[in-house]
């Protein structure tokens, strides 16, 4: 393999190249493997293009536009311009009243896992499952159908990443900060398992939570992790 | 006025620039150009009566289409960025009207292993070209997914074309060389998969 790299990367001198290609030409199993080097190169591009738009998918739902309204009459805006000052005010309010850390967590988990992406890919089904379960409001099974796939030995950081936020909104804190943790401790590009731990401590909420939640955020300020700009806005407020 | 463009051009720089990086700043950069242009997808439902999913598709492919263009160097930063990514819009949306978008992955493969073709002897390219016609995309797809974290996420990263210093960067490997090592094996790893289907 390192040999057909090497002419692909133009590392390869005029002599060698008429070599290399000669030997497609005279081996057969020489030139079935330069074949696989670049379908399997292509094949690892497609699945990367595909992981792409999944993420710009998750992006553009978290920041998508509301619906547009009716048209309405002059007085109709009146009314609702006025309505909206009063939700905002009296939001305002109870905002001001309770920007507690469980608030903070409670916002964020509302804001952000109502539902999971169901990815496009054709890989891990199981998987794509226990999103939809997770999706159709039946928590439980989710967790059940990403535990099992746990527990099959080949989960990868997604899996316990899904698994994480479910037992999070079942209210299983320990299961959830189990998860995270292991999520935290793959080496990915962008990995957010200190952030949800940190979630997870806020909306459990015991003694000694919030004040251990806060280290987290601290860490994922300083290390430029996943969700830095939250957790600078979080610490600010707590 | 000749601020704004400036500021414009200054970020559309910026963009570029990340864009040429390797690891976690390409990915933000990756991430800051689709959220700039993200209203397009708004456009494409108004003006030309898409439905949401198929805007959306249509700024996404664009957005990977510009990052492609950037990173092999093809994009000349004669317009601005965002004169070029509406131009490509508009191509796509017009494209998905007239639906000749079918099948876009397969025409895209194609291309992109004639590229790879496109300095080889005529004689030794029909040959691998023959080859390549008769891979089971899907398959190769799946034992992807089968390979471990890492491997699976060195093979991705080289497709895209990180170079062995950015990987190992990546997914800390402490040099290059193990890096380049270890993709290898990888390659090879999903070779015997593959084979054992």
């Amino acid at each position: 393999m390192e040999y057909i790299e090497g002419y692909f990367r133009k590392e390869m001198s005029a002599e060698e190249i008429t070599k290399f290609e000669q030997l497609i030409l005279e081996d057969p199993l020489f030139a079935e493997e330069v074949a696989f080097y670049l379908s399997a190169r292509q094949a690892a591009q497609d699945e990367g293009v595909i992981e792409k738009k999944e993420r710009f998918r998750e992006i553009y739902l978290q920041h998508k536009p509301a619906a547009p309204v009716r048209a309405m009459g002059r007085w109709s805006w009146y009314i609702a311009a006025a309505s909206v000052i009063a939700v905002v005010i009296f939001s305002w309010y109870l905002y001001q009243r309770s920007a507690g850390p469980g608030q903070l967590a409670n916002r964020y988990v509302e804001q952000h896992w109502q539902t999971l992406g169901v990815s496009m890919s054709s890989r891990e089904d199981s998987i794509q499952t226990g999103l939809r379960l997770y999706n159709e409001g039946k928590w439980q099974d989710a967790l059940r159908q990403f535990e099992e796939i746990i527990q099959s030995g080949v989960a990868g950081s997604e899996v316990k990443k899904y698994a994480g936020i479910v037992a999070l909104r079942l209210k299983d804190y320990d299961k959830a900060l189990v998860y995270f943790t292991e999520l935290s401790q793959y080496k990915l590009y962008a990995n957010p398992g200190l952030f949800y731990q940190a979630v997870t401590l806020l909306e459990r909420n015991r003694s000694g939570d919030p004040e251990n939640a806060k280290q987290l955020l601290l860490q994922v300020v300083q290390n430029d992790l996943e969700e830095k700009e939250t957790a600078r806005e979080w610490l600010r407020k707590l | 006025m000749s601020s704004v463009k400036t500021f414009h051009h200054t970020a559309d720089k910026l963009l570029t620039a990340g864009l040429l990086q390797g690891g976690l700043q390409k990915r933000r950069s990756e991430e800051q150009l689709f959220t700039s242009y993200a209203y397009f997808i708004q456009e494409g439902i108004r003006k030309y009566s898409l439905q949401e999913e198929d805007a959306f598709d249509a700024y996404a492919d664009t957005v990977l289409s510009a990052i492609e263009k950037i990173t092999n160097g093809s994009f000349e930063s004669r317009s601005s960025l965002k004169t070029y990514l509406y131009q490509i819009f508009h191509n796509k949306c017009v494209d998905l009207l007239r639906k000749k978008t079918t099948n876009k992955y397969s025409v895209h493969r194609t291309l992109s292993i004639k590229d790879s073709l496109f300095n080889i002897s005529d004689a030794a390219r029909s040959v691998i070209q023959r080859l390549a016609d008769k891979s089971d995309w899907a398959a190769l797809r799946q034992k992807l997914g089968e390979l471990g974290e890492n491997c699976r996420k060195a093979l991705l990263l080289w497709a895209d074309g990180h170079s062995d210093q950015e990987i190992a960067a990546t997914i800390e490997y402490k040099t290059a060389a193990v890096a380049k090592t270890s993709r290898i094996r990888c390659l090879e790893k999903l070779r015997q998969l593959y084979k054992a289907r």
